[in-house]
């Protein structure tokens, strides 16, 4: 039977069909995917990477929420220019807490990944406020709502954190049970600066 | 034998591109002729407006300070453009003859280096922009040209090869088809030398 | 039904879903080419925010994109793919009062998923950006597709399954497969989950989605579309079968491995990323191989181009299509996507297959389509020719105008001065961006006035009219 008699075979039965789709186009997902997931490197929190404290999540999700990483990048390359931007190249290892990962396929605007401590906190509020008020020909969106909304304005710090324990974060049970009160009297804006602020500070400036 | 490089060529695509059309249709031109006489004076324009106006004014990409290049690499970037040019012609008129068994269309080399050249007169003609090298006012006046070219093309290959205007259509239609894989190639492989070594110097 | 003859002869095919699925997938393309054009304005001029959330870029690019990709593809991959399977299969869909409930609760699901992406309800990954009750709803209504579609199939007159059948099954089936394995979260609540993966293996699994995502939704499926709508177009079968057995299992294959080429000098293993490379380049045989297919069997059909527009659309989505899967593995080169990596090239890239391929080989499907499923004629002609212009314009515009910005952005990030520092700052950049920005809304602004004329033709030919009966060929009622 040559090739077209065989595949005549397949273009009769459409169970075949179906399997044999399923087959061919499972294969490359088993090769390269799979065995990344059990790749340890790539799990193992490089040292320094701690997980985000309940501020700094809720800041995370923030970004998340509002499309950040539709303009800003979180992964900088091991080029020499790169790395002069924006500080030593991103490591598997510190991005073991990042659900999901915020690496962006954008620059619209600059690579966040290692802003940690670049800006201070006044300049990061009066930016999100209005991009423009620091940045004179930013195009980035103004936040102002942030200021305006408490942190833990959905109150749900608590079942976060028991999601991402259950995930493997190690948070322990005292840290659960202070979320809240740690979120007390913080805004969004808050959070978000939080979470700007520890950004790639896994790695000390001036490391290679 | 088609007539030689002159302005009255360019202004007579421009006021009366189906005279010129029609007469190219009549004639059965010599690849070599065409390609001497007209085709690589056309083609030697862009590259040299680009040598003058980066050495004098340096590369703009929109930013404050332009890209200075000394003049030998100027040189060579300039070449390397002529012979990508040279390439890409050729390459397209191997391309639009060998489209035309398919389509119907008249298969001497001299006609289709003849329609390649009028087609692409106004690109070469506007590469005079390249004598102030700021990236965006080079777009800006080259999109005119570009869709000035695909009217030439649609407009004047089955006018020229003898072919009803829906075969035509569809010859141009893949004829564009190539060219802007061509193009997308030549981004490509000028990038592809930029970062091994050859062009701007880049921290990679 | 007890009578077979009585049964059989009352058997018409269930095209009414098909036009609804058709008139949605229009009303989607206008709604998200709208969001287009308002986020490329307000990267022009981002006073447009209003210092809204809802209206902020970071929202609203999410919205297009899942908008004009699940909204206007995926119902117009459904519609099709409906009307397709029974024709060539020349049987009545399997359980029709499914495939309503497909249609319906698939708008329903577009509608309010783009509510929720308004109101900031993402997980950010993209096109995987619905949260996981949509991420659920999703699937049901898929898995209805899936056995409306399959079961068309099983209940088939005709012995051999045709060419396009493949694609829209592998569209179904490797479609379901990336969805639910990249989606795999554990919900906080009822609008925000975490994702089971994190960080690079987060990355990897993304790329293995969103890489296919494009493949097997607009790449298949939209190739299903075009083997089967071109012939009945052209009057003529496909040019090659042999080349179209080779092109849907090397694409099927190869397609998947190519993911990695989004993470090129990430944070991910070499031989990963080497990998997708090597298979990106792969891919681009059988990726032309039904170009090559479709373009040869259109050039002997050049008569029909007198009196139908259609055909203009899909030659030229043709050209795009080569142009889209030859710069993709072009891309994924490694020493070229350290230029165009984060660059707007990319957005051209996407842009030159979204507009070029799939846009225009939609319209002129529909061109196609629409007038025959309500037994009329295309009320102008003339307009559909005037949108193609506009859509080539458009597209074309498009392209050049973020070639020169993304080649820009990535050479000038990258510049180095005689002392090795960098020449130029990221805002300098930024600020050099601006007139391309500009030129693209422009092209934008051309092609979503394009769609704006179809969408009038089209309800200028449908209003008063219905969905007319048509009847299985009858020759294969008997052998049935």
């Amino acid at each position: 039977m040559n090739g077209v008699q065989l595949h005549q075979v397949l273009e009769k039965n459409i169970g075949l069909l179906i399997f044999g789709i399923l087959f061919v186009s499972a294969i490359g997902g088993l090769v390269q995917v799979l065995p990344s997931l059990f790749q340890e490197s790539l799990k193992t929190a490089s040292p320094n990477t701690k997980v985000y404290s309940p501020l700094e999540l809720v800041g995370r999700d923030i970004y998340i929420r509002e499309g950040c990483s539709t303009c800003h990048s979180q992964q900088i390359r091991p080029l020499v220019a790169e790395v002069e931007r924006y500080g030593t190249y991103s490591r598997a290892g510190e991005f073991v807490y990042d659900r999901p990962f915020l690496w962006g396929s954008k620059r619209t605007g600059p690579d966040l990944h290692r802003i940690g401590g670049k800006y201070s906190n006044e300049w990061h509020r009066i930016h999100f406020i209005n991009p423009r008020d620091v940045v004179h020909n930013s195009i980035m969106p103004a936040y102002p709502w942030l200021a305006e909304r408490a942190a833990n304005q959905d109150g749900d710090i608590k079942n976060k954190l028991h999601v991402l324990v259950k995930l493997g974060h190690p948070y322990t049970d005292d840290d659960i049970e202070s979320s809240g009160s740690m979120l007390e009297g913080q805004s969004e804006l808050d959070a978000l600066i939080a979470y700007m602020q520890v950004l790639g500070t896994a790695y000390a400036k001036g490391d290679q | 034998m088609k007539s030689a490089f002159s302005p009255r060529l360019i202004l007579r695509l421009l006021f009366q591109p189906n005279n010129v059309f029609k007469e190219l249709a009549e004639l059965k031109p010599s690849s070599i002729a065409v390609f001497f006489k007209v085709a690589l004076w056309f083609g030697v324009l862009p590259p040299l407006f680009a040598y003058i106006g980066a050495s004098k004014f340096g590369w703009r990409l929109g930013t404050v300070e332009p890209l200075s290049l000394q003049k030998e690499i100027l040189l060579s970037i300039s070449v390397a453009y002529f012979i990508a040019l040279l390439f890409g012609f050729i390459s397209t008129v191997i391309v639009s003859r060998w489209m035309a068994t398919t389509y119907g269309a008249r298969q001497s080399l001299g006609i289709h280096f003849a329609m390649i050249t009028v087609v692409g007169a106004p690109l070469a003609v506007g590469s005079i922009v390249h004598l102030y090298p700021d990236v965006f006012i080079n777009i800006l006046v080259l999109i005119p040209a570009l869709l000035w070219s695909m009217y030439l093309l649609y407009r004047g290959l089955p006018i020229v090869l003898h072919i009803t205007p829906e075969r035509g259509m569809l010859m141009s239609s893949s004829l564009i088809g190539y060219l802007l894989v061509a193009f997308v190639s030549l981004l490509g492989i000028t990038v592809f030398l930029w970062i091994n070594g050859i062009g701007p110097l880049m921290g990679v | 039904m007890s009578d077979p003859a009585k049964k059989l002869s009352v058997e018409i095919y269930s095209d009414r879903v098909v036009t609804t699925l058709v008139m949605f997938s229009v009303i989607w393309a206008v709604i998200g080419m709208l969001a287009g054009v308002y986020i490329a304005a307000e990267m022009v001029w981002p006073a447009l925010n209003f210092d809204q959330s809802w209206l902020s870029f970071g929202r609203l690019r999410t919205f297009h994109t899942n908008v004009v990709i699940f909204g206007f593809g995926v119902s117009a991959l459904m519609g099709t793919a409906y009307y397709s399977v029974q024709r060539t299969s020349h049987v009545r869909l399997y359980a029709s009062n499914l495939a309503w409930f497909t249609c319906w609760a698939w708008q329903i699901a577009i509608l309010a998923g783009g509510i929720s992406l308004l109101m900031g309800l993402t997980t950010s990954k993209e096109y995987a950006e619905l949260e996981w009750p949509f991420d659920i709803a999703i699937t049901l209504v898929w898995v209805c597709f899936a056995i409306v579609f399959f079961g068309t199939i099983a209940k088939r007159r005709i012995k051999q399954i045709y060419i396009s059948n493949w694609f829209y099954g592998g569209l179904i089936i490797v479609i379901a497969m990336l969805h639910i394995v990249n989606n795999l979260a554990l919900p906080v609540t009822l609008t925000k989950s975490y994702s089971l993966y994190a960080g690079a293996q987060d990355a990897i699994v993304q790329w293995w989605y969103g890489h296919n995502a494009v493949g097997f939704l607009l790449t298949g499926g939209f190739l299903g579309m075009m083997y089967y709508f071109l012939p009945k177009q052209a009057e003529r079968p496909i040019w090659s079968y042999k080349l179209s057995i080779v092109a849907f299992w090397a694409f099927t294959y190869s397609y998947i491995w190519a993911g990695p080429h989004h993470l090129h000098f990430n944070a991910i293993p070499e031989w990963v990323q080497n990998l997708g490379m090597v298979m990106s380049l792969v891919l681009l045989a059988p990726s032309w191989a039904s170009m090559v297919n479709g373009i040869m069997t259109v050039s002997s059909a050049w008569e029909k181009l007198r009196s139908d527009p259609s055909l203009k659309f899909i030659v030229l989505a043709l050209a795009f299509y080569g142009l889209a899967t030859f710069e993709g593995p072009m891309l994924a080169i490694k020493s070229v996507n350290i230029i165009s990596h984060f660059t707007e090239w990319t957005i051209g890239h996407v842009h030159s297959g979204a507009l070029g391929w799939n846009a225009m080989i939609t319209y002129g499907t529909f061109y196609f389509l629409v007038p025959r499923l309500v037994g009329g004629n295309l009320y102008s002609v003339k307009l559909a020719n005037l949108h193609f212009w506009l859509a080539l314009a458009g597209t074309i515009l498009y392209i050049v105008a973020l070639w020169g910005a993304g080649v820009s952005q990535g050479v000038l990030w990258l510049s180095l001065d005689d002392l090795g520092e960098l020449r130029y700052s990221f805002n300098e950049v930024m600020a050099a961006m601006k007139p391309y920005y500009l030129l693209r809304l422009v092209a934008g602004i051309l092609f979503f006035i394009g769609t704006l004329l179809m969408i009038y033709n089209f309800s200028k030919t449908i209003v008063g009219r219905r969905t007319i009966a048509v009847r299985p060929p009858i020759e294969s009622l008997a052998v049935a």
